[in-house]
This record gives structure tokens, C-alpha cells and sequence, in this order.
């Protein structure tokens, strides 16, 4: 625990962290310093000067919180008439060059000027002369686009490029009230974490191109939720609505803070992974090619599984630690074979220093923890006299070409239970679509050896089945998932001390020696 | 009423090449100063009261002392040549007219600081000035003076000349460093402040052209010869660029704490025939205006200028007769400000740009008495929110002419209200 302080703010005696700015520790407890410049990944600039706070008997006595250590017996001043005025004031010399465009503006309903000027503002504009003009909509690379008159030139986003991904795609050019956030010629955004200086910007300056005009952000039900779009296991919120008469859509992935695992961003191409959870989905189930019901569907792959000699359960790297778990327990009982022989999801050499992982599964870790084979070898062998291969979320395809393929259904039938249109859905004898993570609940393990649980945030007007229930239907032996949890804590001995039913939305950091004592 | 200590090889044709100066007592006291030791020098600039001559008026010898005892890291000079504050021309006179004792005075400061690296920050816009400076570096270098054994003594000491881009702000004292340092010129906050972490994070002194070249005359002479001009608290010799509606403009050397208006009228010539004083800048453009009355008991020292509610500043005095219409002055004055604003805070970005649109309104006609309280709140709601003092710089003459020049906004205003009951 880090030492405390004692303050007075506004009087009171608060208890706050030490080695912390004002800003961030009296905002701990609940008490609001408005600013627009500062981020705590970024560090503190000073250039908005929204945060200016007045300490009595300081020297000087009006500081930047931003900037200002919080120290044992410091007496700062929130609601003094003089700090309310200046609030007052630099809102409006921030408004009088903003178009206040809210109405057409992708940031309403979560900008910082409209939650300020109603907190902090709230007077008639005295601007009586013409505003400044500057560039709008201009196209900054990678899905950002910017408008430069709704910028407060926090200076966010150009710190994000030279501090977080240094590659310095953006700078302020000009002075005065000329200045403006802007690329170099021919030099537009090109790093795979770009979209983030749209969650960074504190108003409508940089919006995403992918969302801009899609939903008002008030329409949105932020979900929280876990990128399955790699190893990292980034905390995300699902932003999503279900409009009357419509389905409930995805609109956007934004990063949720997780400092021990993602901080405060996420990476592109794991933000754009909503795509694949609204389009792209195997939505109805089929038997030989043709268009069933769920019902029927899971009625012909019982059918099949009784009458199978020898089956191999091929289980997906991103399927839940529950799902794994019950899967396996299938096969025990069945005298099949459980194989997570999945190497096309890793991509060589595609991961960074920063959070993108080579593996596009979101839980291999699992496999170790529950001592599932996921060798080539494993599989091949397990291959060998079997009559049908059931894939949980598995695209084969992702892992062998389309000969290998055909070897395996010159023998073996295959039926593919997942939920999005894969490769192997489109080949397999028996289709059966089941929910995606973003509408189901589960547990995942990173990278990092981090476990951590996602929840339903999307429910569809038509839901599909979950996994766990076709394993159950399958003659599994849960019924419901928490059985698997309490089985999963009794039988695996680096969770007998986790309570899996109250996972912390940081996560828990599973050790090394756990993870490798139980795979061993 | 004038005096030579500054300006002694001013006169002297050929000033600027080493002969000359040397002939003249340039570098002459490097060797009474390496007999010191460092802390004499400090010592020896404290007792002479010498004040920054960049506008703040900050002691020097103070100054050097901020800097941290037991320090690893090196220490830095920068020399502050970016002289860009209107109505101020007295650095210039020193870069072309007299460079070595600038060049000696940065010898006696690094000693005294135990810098070896000296960086000269000057105006990118002078153009002359700065060949005949690098000339005179060059000369020091080829005399010994400077580079790896200064005088023939274990003391190595290397300056360099940095080109500013033509920016104001680059002469506020951290947007400096951050020029050097390759960046764009914006002021630091502050803590920490240069003397701690300075110029590439290292302890810095950053002194005013001026600062410097007084330090051969106080180390030849001692403390007791320099005070023997000025004032108690504003000892010493300026160099004052009067401008403006007076006969003879231009720079004069004084002693510090002459009557302000018996300065204007024996050294500058007094006002044109037939005008009238309206009011009087009395040390650049960033300092509040002075009117006859407040002019009659004001002598040219910091204290005085101080118990006037305005500033010595820079020594750029501007006299202003009845034809300078001050509304139109404001404008200008705006304007510059506006235009060097750095850009970096909001009040200072924002405010700035919306005063001079509302002064353009009221010139143009349009303006209303609501408009005149609106400039005189901006002023407030501007100063001293912003991480550097470029804003205040504006805003508090603007004040000042917004108070004592009020009838003349109303004027503009008042005007327009009769026009339109014409119509």
C-alpha cells in the first residue's frame, strides 16, 4: 500500500496516496479536479489550465493540480469563488473557437466541454466577433479523423504518438490561436494503436471513421468485456445498442483500464474484432448442406456421436476455461480424444513489445492449466481410426490446407459447432451455431498467465445456444456452468485457492509455478 | 547626464575586432578574475546590486547562487540575446558595437558558475548582428580567450552561438532552452526552475545580454565604482532606447535613477513644437503606461517604477504626444502579443486573439461600452493563469490603458451610438 497523506480540500480532512498529483489523488476519493490536458498515461502538460487550484498559504497560491505533488497538511481550494471564476473563465475561452456543433458532433454525451460547461460554465456566450477558422474533417491515416475547430489542443494525442507508440505521426504547427494539431505532408497516422487518440481526445477533434455517425453515445450500452482478438486479453467495454425493432448490434470495442493488463489502450486490430461479433456469424445450423433447426441439428449430432466408434474433440484456443473443461469431461466419458491442435491461430513474429500478442487466441493458457495436448503430433495421431471429429469453435482450416482437409472427410465426418462462418462451417457435414463470447459469460487465461472472466453484454432477439448446454445435451456431465466452476476448483490444483464464482475485474495473476505444476 | 561604462568602446571605430577592444581594456580583468576563486566572483557581482537587464530585474549574483551545491551534472550559461519586446534596442548596440565585452563578461560568469559551456540565444532577426558576434567568437577563440585552455588556464570554456526562428517568446527564459534543445519554443512550467534543471535537465543560468557585458566593468573596477552610479536597490548604469514623438530618439547610457521627464527632455530633446505629452511607456511595450501627472515623480529605477504600479522593464522608453490615438495603440499592441502568444495555454491562445477582435470592433465602429468592460474583465480572466507571463505582458498594459485612457474607447463607441441615431 502506498504511504498516505493528510489534505485539507475545501476544508475537509481527506486521506490520499502520496507520490500522486492532485488531480489523481483527491480524484481517488471522489472529489473532481476538471481537466482537459492531463491523462495519467501521459503525464501531466499544463497546458489547459482547467485544473488550476488555489492553495492557501501556498507559494504561488493558484497552481495546476496536474503539476502539483500532493504533500502532508497541503490546504487546496476547490470551491472558492476565485477557482470557480477562473474554471469559469477558461471554459469559456475554450468554447469561444469551438463551433459547438454538438448536435452533428460523434463526442456528444461524452464530451468533457459539455460535462464542464454544464459543471463548471453554464453562461451565455459573450462572443460577439467572428471565430477563428480551421481545417475540418481531414483524414489523418488509420480510420482517424479530425476536425481541428473542435480541438482544445490538449495535446493528448500528440503525446500518445511520441510517448506510447514513438512514432510521432502528430504534432501542434503554428502559434497563438492559429495552432493546430496536424501530420507531416504525405506522413499520415500509420501504427497499429492509432484509434486510441480518439478515446484520448477529450471532445469531438478526433473521431473514428469506422463509427462516426453511427449511434449517439447515449443510445450505447457499455458492456464490460474481454478483446478475444489475441492473447493479451485487453479489457474492453462493448458498446452497443438494440434500437426498436432491430437487433442488438455492436457499434464499437473501447479500452477499459486494466493496469495489469492493458493500461489504459487497446490495439486496432483487436478494436475492430466487433465486426466478426455482428456480421460474419453462422446464424443457422445445417445438415449436408442444408438449412435446418437448431433442434434438428443437435438432434443429428447426437445421433452421430452415439454412433461413432472413435471420436477426436478438437477445441479452439479461444473457447472459455468452462467450456475446455466440460469438453474435456465429454470426452473422458466417451473414451474420445481431446485435441487443441490449432497453429494457425498463432501468427509468427506479428506480435510487438506493447499489448499485440502472435496468438489470436485468447485462451491458450487454459490448455496448459488443464493438460490439453495441442501439438500437430497429438492430433495427427489422434486422427488415426477416427470416424468423426467434432470441432468446438475450432477453424481447422486456420491450421491445414485444404488437401489435409479432404483427407480427414474421406474418413471422418465433421461436425463444426461454432459461431462464426469459418472455414470449416462451410464444410462440415454438420453446422451448429452456438453464442459468441460477446453473449456468453466465461473465464480466460492470457498470455500473461492472467485470468480473468467476461460476461454476457449482447443479447440477440434470437439467441443461440450456448456451448456448455450442447455439451450438456451431448450427455455432458454439468449442467449448468457453475458446476463446472466448482469442478474446475476442486479438481485443478492452481485454482483450489481461487474463488471462480468472484473474479476481480483486474484479474488474477496465476503464477508461473501454478500454471506449469498442473500441466506437468 | 550621460555616462560610459556600458557604452566606452561604443565610440571607438572598430570596437568589435579584438585589437581594438584590447587596446581599449577588453579582457584585461580575465586575469585578476582566475586569481579568485569562484565564490569571490559571485560574491564581489552580489556586492555590486547588479540587477537582470532583461526586464525582471532579478539580482545576478542571487541568481547564480540557486544553483545546486554538490552538483555532478554540468552547468550551463545561456546568454540571452533574443532581444524582441518592442520599443527595447540596447542588446544590439552591445552585439555590433562592443561583442568583446560581452564575450569577456560570459568568461567571468561561466568562472564564477563553473560552466563550461556557454550557449548565446540570439534573435534570429539580426542578421548583422549576429556575423559581427560570431566574428568576435571567432577572434576569442583564435586569442585564447576561449576554447580548451581560457588564458592560458586549466579552464576550458566553449560558446556557441544558437539562432532563434524569429519568435518572441524564445526570449522567455525556458521557451529558450526548449529552442536550444531542438523544440518548439514554449515556456516550461516552472518548478522545477532553470537554475535546478535547466538546459538538457542540467543546472542553467540564464542572464540577459546586458547582465553580462556590466560584469568586466564590476570585476575591474569592484563593487564600490558601480554603485557609485544609480540608486541604493537599483545601483549601476542601463542603456535606454527612447523612442517615440521626441526630437532625438535613441539609445543613451544614464546612471539609473534620473527624473523620468528630465531625461526625456535634456537627452532625447523633449517633445515636438507645439505637442503635448499624452503619457509615457517607460520600459517596453509590456509595461503599464504612465500619464504626465504619474510621469512628473517617476525617476528611472525598479523602485520607483515599482511604487508607480508599473515596470522598469527594459529600458525601452516610448513617449506618446496628443496625436497617438490610443485605442489604435492597443490594437498594435494587441496584435503583437497575440501574434507571439506560443500557443500553449488556453487563456493566453484564446483570450488574446478575442481582445484584438473586440478592439478591431471598436475601432471599426461597432463597438459598445459593453465591449470596453468586456476587455477590461478579459484582462483579469487572462493574467497569470498561464504557465509564462506572455499574457500579463499584454494584459496589464492593456489595463492600464484601459483605465487611464478610458474616454478614448468611449470615444470610438460613443461616435457609432451618434451615427446610427443619424441614420
Amino acid at each position: 500500500m502506498a504511504e498516505k497523506v493528510k489534505l485539507f480540500v475545501n476544508g475537509q480532512d481527506v486521506e490520499v496516496e502520496s507520490g500522486k498529483n492532485l488531480i489523481d489523488a483527491i480524484g481517488a476519493v471522489g472529489i473532481e479536479i476538471p481537466h482537459l490536458c492531463y491523462h495519467p498515461a501521459l503525464g501531466a502538460d499544463g497546458n489547459c489550465r482547467m485544473c488550476l487550484v488555489g492553495i492557501e498559504d501556498g507559494r504561488p497560491p493558484l497552481v495546476p493540480a496536474c503539476k502539483t505533488m500532493a504533500v502532508e497538511g497541503m490546504k487546496v481550494q476547490l470551491d472558492t469563488d476565485k477557482i470557480k471564476k477562473i474554471q469559469r473563465d477558461i471554459m469559456e475561452l475554450e468554447l469561444i473557437n469551438h463551433p459547438i456543433d454538438c448536435p452533428i458532433c460523434d463526442q456528444a454525451g461524452e464530451c468533457k466541454l459539455q460535462d464542464y460547461y454544464m459543471e463548471y460554465d453554464g453562461q451565455k456566450s459573450r462572443m460577439t466577433v467572428p471565430p477563428v477558422a480551421k481545417a475540418k474533417h481531414m483524414d489523418f491515416g488509420a480510420g482517424v479523423v479530425h476536425d481541428q475547430e473542435r480541438c482544445v489542443l490538449c495535446a493528448r494525442c500528440v503525446r500518445f504518438t511520441r510517448l506510447i507508440t514513438k512514432t510521432g505521426e502528430l504534432g501542434i504547427v503554428n502559434r497563438t490561436d492559429s495552432a493546430r494539431v496536424t501530420t507531416f505532408p504525405g506522413r499520415p497516422l500509420a501504427n497499429r494503436y492509432a484509434l486510441n487518440v480518439v478515446d484520448l481526445c477529450p471532445v469531438g477533434a478526433m473521431t473514428s471513421k469506422d463509427f462516426r455517425f453511427k449511434q449517439r453515445a447515449w443510445f450505447l450500452a457499455k458492456s464490460e468485456s474481454l478483446c478475444h482478438g489475441c492473447s493479451k486479453g485487453c479489457n474492453i467495454y462493448i458498446d452497443h445498442n438494440k434500437e426498436k425493432y432491430k437487433d442488438d448490434i455492436i457499434y464499437r470495442f473501447r479500452p477499459r483500464l486494466n493496469q495489469q493488463v492493458n493500461g489504459y489502450f487497446i490495439c486496432d486490430e483487436g478494436r475492430m474484432t466487433y465486426k466478426l461479433e455482428n456480421d460474419n456469424r453462422l446464424n443457422v445450423a445445417q445438415v449436408a448442406g442444408k438449412e435446418t433447426s437448431v433442434n434438428e441439428a443437435v438432434e443429428n449430432v447426437r445421433r452421430v456421436f452415439s454412433q461413432a466408434k472413435k471420436i477426436v474433440m478438437l477445441i479452439s484456443p479461444n473457447c472459455s476455461l468452462e467450456q475446455m473443461q466440460a469438453v474435456k469431461k465429454l470426452a473422458t466419458a466417451n473414451n474420445a480424444v481431446v485435441s487443441g491442435y490449432s497453429d494457425g491461430y498463432i501468427k509468427t513474429g506479428d506480435g510487438d513489445l506493447f499489448l499485440i500478442q502472435d496468438d489470436k487466441s485468447a485462451n491458450r493458457a487454459a490448455f496448459g492449466l488443464l493438460g490439453l495436448d495441442s501439438s500437430k503430433a497429438g492430433f495427427e495421431s489422434a486422427l488415426v481410426e477416427a470416424d468423426l471429429v467434432i470441432s468446438f469453435q475450432n477453424d481447422l482450416c486456420r491450421s491445414l490446407d485444404d488437401a489435409d482437409i479432404a483427407k480427414i472427410q474421406d474418413k471422418a465426418k465433421i461436425v463444426y459447432i461454432g459461431s462464426y462462418k469459418d472455414g470449416l462451417g462451410e464444410i462440415a457435414a454438420i453446422t451448429l451455431p452456438v453464442a459468441a463470447y460477446s453473449e456468453d459469460t466465461g473465464i480466460i487465461i492470457n498470455a500473461d498467465n492472467i485470468l480473468q472472466q467476461y460476461d454476457v453484454a449482447v443479447r440477440k432477439n434470437d439467441p443461440a445456444i450456448d456451448l456448455l448446454q450442447i455439451v450438456t445435451l451431448l450427455g455432458g456431465e454439468f449442467k449448468n456452468r457453475e458446476e463446472v466452476l466448482t469442478d474446475l476448483s476442486a479438481t485443478i490444483a492452481a485454482l483450489n485457492n481461487i474463488d471462480l464464482k468472484h473474479i476481480p475485474s483486474e484479474g488474477i495473476a496465476l503464477t508461473d509455478k501454478e500454471v506449469s505444476n498442473v500441466a506437468a | 547626464m550621460q555616462v560610459k561604462v556600458l557604452s566606452a568602446r561604443f565610440d571607438i571605430p572598430d570596437a568589435h575586432k579584438i585589437e581594438v577592444a584590447k587596446e581599449n581594456g577588453a579582457y584585461a580583468t580575465l586575469e585578476k578574475v582566475f586569481s579568485m576563486q569562484p565564490i569571490e566572483v559571485i560574491e564581489l557581482v552580489k556586492q555590486s546590486g547588479l540587477r537582470g537587464r532583461g526586464g525582471a530585474g532579478f539580482p545576478t549574483g542571487l541568481k547564480w547562487s540557486f544553483l545546486p551545491k554538490n552538483n555532478q551534472k554540468p552547468v550551463y550559461l545561456a546568454v540571452n540575446s533574443d532581444e524582441s519586446e518592442p520599443a527595447t534596442f540596447k542588446d544590439r548596440h552591445i552585439l555590433v558595437l562592443d561583442p568583446h565585452a560581452m564575450i569577456e563578461g560570459i568568461i567571468i560568469c561561466c568562472y564564477a558558475i563553473n560552466s563550461h559551456d556557454a550557449y548565446i540565444y540570439i534573435r534570429g532577426e539580426y542578421t548583422t548582428q549576429v556575423k559581427v558576434l560570431q566574428a568576435a567568437i571567432d577572434e576569442a577563440y583564435a586569442a585564447g580567450y576561449l576554447g580548451a585552455s581560457v588564458c592560458g588556464q586549466d579552464y576550458r570554456l566553449d560558446v556557441t552561438v544558437h539562432r532563434g526562428a524569429g519568435a518572441y517568446i524564445c526570449g522567455e527564459e525556458t521557451a529558450l532552452l526548449e529552442s536550444i534543445e531542438g523544440r518548439k519554443g514554449q515556456p516550461r512550467s516552472k518548478p522545477p526552475f532553470p537554475a535546478v534543471e535547466g538546459l538538457y535537465g542540467c543546472p542553467t543560468i540564464i542572464n540577459n545580454v546586458q547582465s553580462i557585458a556590466s560584469l568586466p566593468f564590476i570585476l575591474t573596477n569592484g563593487a564600490d565604482a558601480y554603485k557609485a552610479f544609480g540608486t541604493e536597490k537599483s545601483p549601476g548604469t542601463h542603456l535606454f532606447g527612447i523612442s517615440g514623438l521626441v526630437k532625438k530618439p535613441g539609445m543613451y547610457e544614464l546612471p539609473l535613477g534620473l527624473p523620468l521627464l528630465e531625461v526625456i527632455e535634456k537627452v532625447a530633446g523633449g517633445l515636438r513644437e507645439g505637442r503635448t505629452l499624452k503619457g509615457i511607456i517607460p520600459g517596453g511595450s509590456s509595461t503599464p503606461v504612465l500619464t504626465p501627472e504619474e510621469a512628473q515623480t517617476v525617476t528611472l529605477d525598479y523602485e520607483s517604477m515599482a511604487a508607480h504600479k508599473t515596470m522598469f522593464g527594459s529600458g525601452g522608453i516610448v513617449v506618446l504626444d496628443d496625436t497617438v490615438d490610443i485605442v489604435k495603440l492597443v490594437e498594435n499592441l494587441i496584435h503583437f502579443y497575440h501574434h507571439e502568444s506560443c500557443g500553449q495555454c488556453t487563456p493566453c491562445r484564446e483570450g488574446l486573439g478575442w481582445m484584438l477582435k473586440i478592439v478591431k470592433k471598436i475601432i471599426g465602429g461597432n463597438g459598445t461600452t459593453a465591449d470596453i468592460n468586456l476587455l477590461v474583465e478579459l484582462c483579469d480572466n487572462i493574467e497569470m493563469k498561464t504557465v509564462c507571463v506572455l499574457s500579463a505582458a499584454c494584459t496589464m498594459p492593456v489595463r492600464s490603458y484601459l483605465n487611464k485612457f478610458r474616454h478614448e474607447f468611449e470615444a470610438y463607441v460613443k461616435s457609432d451610438v451618434s451615427c446610427q441615431t443619424a441614420m
